[in-house]
Formats: C-alpha cells, sequence, structure tokens
C-alpha cells in the first residue's frame, strides 16, 4: 500500500541540515498520523488501509487506490474545514432546509421539496485546492497531500439554474453565488474568522447543483450530507457541505475562508482579496500504476487526467523523465468536462530505473508545466515533474 | 512535513536557563487558554486535555499529536478555515505555544 514517490523536498531539505521528526520517509505521510491508526467514528464505514490520515478531519487516498473512472465512497479522500455534523445535528434529512436568497421569491425550501422541483447527475472531480502540496518544497501549513486529495464522483442533485428559475430569477447587480455550511459556530467566536461560506462568480452557477446524492448514495455526512452545494469544475473549497443558505449577492463574502483564505500569492505573502481565489481547477494528471515496481516487458502505465473545466484533448506518456512523450489511449468513458479520464499506455521496459510522468492537455490548450511555481499556502501544483514516480524494473 | 530546523536557534535554546524554559511554556499555556489582544484563545477551538480545554471547532490536538513546526506554521499561517495569527502574535509568542502544545498534546 506504501507506494509512494518520496518528494524531492524530503532529500532537498534533509540536505540543508534539517530534522524531520516522525516523517515515515518513503510513505510520504510527513507529519500525518499513522497510517495503522483505526479511522475516526464518523469514517468508520470508509476502507480500511486505503487512506493516509493526516488528521481526524483530512484522510487521503492512497495514490495507488484511486485509478478507476468513478472514485467509490469508501475510497473518496476525506477534507473537512469543521467537524462533519452529526446525525442528531441533522435530524430528519428531508426536513432539512436551505434559505435561498438574492432571488425575486426568496425562501427556505426543504430537502424533500428540492427533490420535487427538478433533478440531474454531473460528473465531477472533487479535489482539495492543496491537493499536491506535499510536492512543494517550501514548508507550508496544512496537510502535506500528494496526489490523492481527489476523486471522481457522481452528484445527484437540483440543477441552481432550476431553483433560482422557480424562484423567480436572481436580483439585478449579482456577482456571486454565496454558499454557507450549517456547522454551528460556538459563542465567543466572531463567525466570520471560521465559519464556511464560499462565493463563486455567478456564471458557475449555471452549471451547478444544490446535491443529496454521491455516486448512487444518499450522500454521506461526512462529505456534506444533506444537502450540498456542488461547483463542477471548481477546487473543493467552493463546494459547501451542509449547505443551510444559498445566497446571490453583489458581493464576495466577508468570511475569512474566502477574503484571506484559499487565495494564491507569493511564499511570505499574507493573504488578501486582491489575491486570485482557488475557484477553477487546472488540467492535471498523474500515474496511478505502476508505483514503485514492476517486471520487464510488456508494462501497462495507467493514470488518470482531468482538465478542470474543459475537455481533455491528450495525455502523453514519458518514461525518461520527460526527454521524450508518447501518447497515452483513455480508457473507459468520456463523463463531460468536470470529470477526469483514465488513461493507458502500453510500454517495453528492460530491468533498469525509469522516472515515469504523464502530462494533459485539454482541448482549449492548457498543458500541465513540467514545474509549478511555490506559492505560499502550496495551492494547485499540477507541476508534471514533481508528479512523476521512479519505478524500478527488473 | 514536519520539519524543524536546525540552527543558531536551536542552540540558543538547548542552552536556556531550565527557569526561563519554565517562563516560556507558562506563557505558552497562558495565550492558549486567554488569547492575546484580539485574537481569541486557542482554547476556545480546540481540546487539550493539559489545558482542560474542550472546544469542537478545530482538531482535537490531543489527538492531532502535533510537533512544534505543525502548530507553530498552523497559527502563523493559518490552516484552511483556522485564521492566521503571525500578525496577533509575536514570534516569541507562537513560539511558546507551539512548544507548550507540542510538549503536552497527546498526555
Ligand atoms: C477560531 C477558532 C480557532 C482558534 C482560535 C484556533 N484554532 Fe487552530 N484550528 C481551527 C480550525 C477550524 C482548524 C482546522 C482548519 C481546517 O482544517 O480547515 C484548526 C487547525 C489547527 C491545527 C492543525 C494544523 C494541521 O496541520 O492540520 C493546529 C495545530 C492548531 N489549529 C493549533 C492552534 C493553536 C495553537 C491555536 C492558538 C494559538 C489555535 N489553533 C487557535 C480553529 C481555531
Amino acid at each position: 500500500m506504501d507506494k509512494m514517490t518520496i518528494p524531492r523536498r524530503h532529500f532537498l531539505v534533509g540536505a540543508a541540515g534539517t530534522v524531520c521528526t516522525g516523517a515515515v520517509v518513503g510513505s510520504g505521510a510527513g507529519s500525518a498520523l499513522a497510517q495503522d491508526t483505526a479511522l475516526p467514528d464518523y469514517v468508520a464505514w470508509k476502507e480500511p488501509g486505503a487512506f493516509i490520515q493526516h488528521s481526524e478531519n483530512t484522510l487521503e487516498t492512497l495514490r495507488g487506490e484511486i485509478g478507476s473512472v468513478v472514485t467509490p465512497n469508501d475510497l473518496l479522500f476525506v477534507r473537512n474545514n469543521l467537524p462533519s455534523l452529526t446525525e442528531d445535528d441533522v435530524g430528519d434529512p428531508e426536513a432539512w432546509t436551505v434559505s435561498v436568497e438574492g432571488v425575486s421569491d426568496p425562501r427556505e425550501i426543504t430537502l424533500a421539496e428540492l427533490k420535487g422541483l427538478d433533478v440531474a447527475q454531473v460528473a465531477s472531480v472533487l479535489q482539495c485546492s492543496g491537493n499536491g502540496r506535499g510536492f512543494f518544497e517550501h514548508e507550508t501549513s496544512g496537510s502535506q497531500w500528494l496526489t490523492g486529495a481527489a476523486g471522481n464522483v457522481i452528484w445527484t442533485g437540483v440543477p441552481v439554474a432550476s431553483l433560482v428559475e422557480a424562484l423567480g430569477g436572481v436580483a439585478d447587480g449579482v456577482q456571486w453565488m454565496t454558499g454557507t455550511g450549517g456547522e454551528s459556530i460556538p459563542d465567543g467566536i466572531d463567525p466570520l474568522s471560521v465559519m464556511v461560506e464560499r462565493s463563486v462568480p455567478i456564471a458557475a452557477h449555471e452549471q451547478a447543483l444544490l446535491a443529496w446524492n454521491l455516486n448512487g448514495e444518499p450522500l454521506p455526512l461526512a462529505h456534506g450530507g444533506p444537502l450540498r452545494l456542488v461547483v463542477p469544475g471548481y477546487y473543493g473549497v467552493n463546494n459547501v457541505k451542509h449547505v443551510k443558505r444559498l445566497a446571490f449577492t453583489e458581493a464576495e463574502t466577508q468570511a475569512k475562508i474566502q477574503q484571506s483564505g484559499y487565495r494564491i500569492r507569493d511564499v511570505g505573502v499574507e493573504g488578501a482579496p486582491d489575491q486570485p481565489s482557488m475557484f477553477e481547477m487546472n488540467v492535471k494528471s498523474w500515474v496511478t500504476q505502476p508505483l514503485m515496481d514492476a517486471s520487464s516487458g510488456r508494462v501497462l502505465v495507467m493514470g488518470v487526467a482531468l482538465g478542470g473545466t474543459e475537455e481533455l484533448a491528450t495525455v502523453e506518456v514519458s518514461t525518461d523523465s520527460g526527454a521524450t512523450w508518447s501518447e497515452a489511449r483513455f480508457t473507459g468513458p468520456d463523463l463531460g468536462p468536470y470529470a477526469w479520464r483514465s488513461f493507458v499506455i502500453a510500454t517495453d521496459l528492460e530491468p533498469g530505473t525509469y522516472r515515469i510522468a504523464s502530462r494533459a492537455t485539454t482541448v482549449g490548450g492548457a498543458s500541465q508545466p513540467e514545474d509549478f511555481p511555490p506559492n505560499h499556502r502550496g495551492y494547485g501544483h499540477n507541476g508534471w515533474s514533481a508528479h512523476a514516480v521512479d519505478v524500478t524494473v527488473s | 512535513m514536519a520539519c524543524i530546523r536546525r540552527g543558531l536557534l536551536g542552540g540558543v535554546i538547548a542552552i536556556a536557563l531550565p527557569a526561563v524554559q519554565v517562563a516560556a511554556e507558562d506563557l505558552g499555556k497562558q495565550i492558549f487558554l486567554e488569547g492575546s489582544g484580539d485574537m481569541p484563545a486557542c482554547a476556545v477551538c480546540h481540546m487539550l486535555s493539559d489545558a482542560g480545554s474542550e472546544g469542537e471547532i478545530g482538531p482535537n490536538l490531543d489527538k492531532l499529536m502535533p510537533d512544534e513546526a505543525r502548530v507553530r506554521i498552523a497559527v502563523h499561517d493559518g490552516v484552511g478555515v483556522m485564521p492566521a495569527f503571525g500578525e496577533a502574535l509575536t514570534e516569541a509568542q507562537i513560539d511558546a505555544v507551539a512548544r507548550y502544545v507540542a510538549s503536552v498534546a497527546g498526555q
């Protein structure tokens, strides 16, 4: 299970005179809790042994476990900013209400009513903004995710566009769609300091859903049940869990998670509203097999690739650290622009060591860079070099 | 990845007098329990048995058992929805609270 490449940073900082305490070198788990720690109760239904536990609220799917077209619920990563709601908190899921504001006919609407309004399915990649953080060489706060804060899932819910239409359309001057999570914030804390409330540009509402179902099952609480705002093509943080309020607003929310959190800036710079926010995902791919060893001869190199918000055009694979590239073939169905596609290429490898990389390109021509520039909080890494794996063929 | 940079500072800490260390530990616990200026106490949001705190907004620090570096960077830069306190606290205060949490978490 322990098939990870060691981020180069492990070597570099080691050489620079740094003591890495408790780092399980080779697992890439870094400061994660030990991998054999039992899963926390609220996710006890997940596959034991398939995750790296970075904290109680952050579980990373092992690289070798996510190769299929759709990521099953019990293998899907977990990343909760605040502790997940419990069944007691939620009560009867059908009676869950969301307050819709900034429309002609604002009102509270129950999950049961939403289910009767309209329905659609969307396949989309759910990916944490910090997926790949562990590949950056500078020191960053937060979970040191490598590849496993991502999954490809199928959501069922009501299109936000249908809901807006049913409520008479959005008010004039609206620029943002703002979702608010239902976690309660204890007295004595300024709610804006820790609440999960995110605004996305209003155009994103056209593809958004209020979803109650994940891969054919009622949306688990750990993933934001009973109702979650899903914004296909956008990083995980914008997909507000336990959504209680959906507001069409003229301004972005004042919540810290929007104003200074999840902003891309140079290393050493504080977060501020004028920096790019973690909205649309970028093009990315990574190999999921082989990860460490292979037998010589015919070796199938497989992986997954996403275009962010665009269809993919190609995925290329290199077995020589990027010196030469060959086009891989997509396997499985095309589930649309927001989903990932699995790919394969058959190689013929003699005994030796190989650095295997993949590089995806969208129909619009966006392509993964060799290196992704460092940013303070370690967001958005899609550099193909850091995502490459070192494989020994014998 | 939790790494502690070895350097001049490490040397200084190593030769610090025990009395100074005790004071730093007190300071760390005080910040944890009371915060500083506008900054709310860590205790409001985090569970840590040594401090007797039962906050449930952030991870239970007894279970997380973070090392000093992980606490320091979380407090300085923020993490996800936890705000950065690099402005509200001095480096010495951050060091003190990081050392305190790392030394008592999980006990
Ligand atoms: C207003 C509430 C709040 C306060 C005050 C607060 N925290 Fe947090 N803290 C959180 C939340 C919420 C998280 C989880 C954030 C996330 O994962 O998005 C967190 C995460 C952490 C983590 C985990 C970091 C990691 O690597 O996963 C540590 C360590 C931590 N806090 C320490 C502290 C210390 C020490 C203080 C006081 C100086 C403090 N916190 C003050 C809410 C708070």
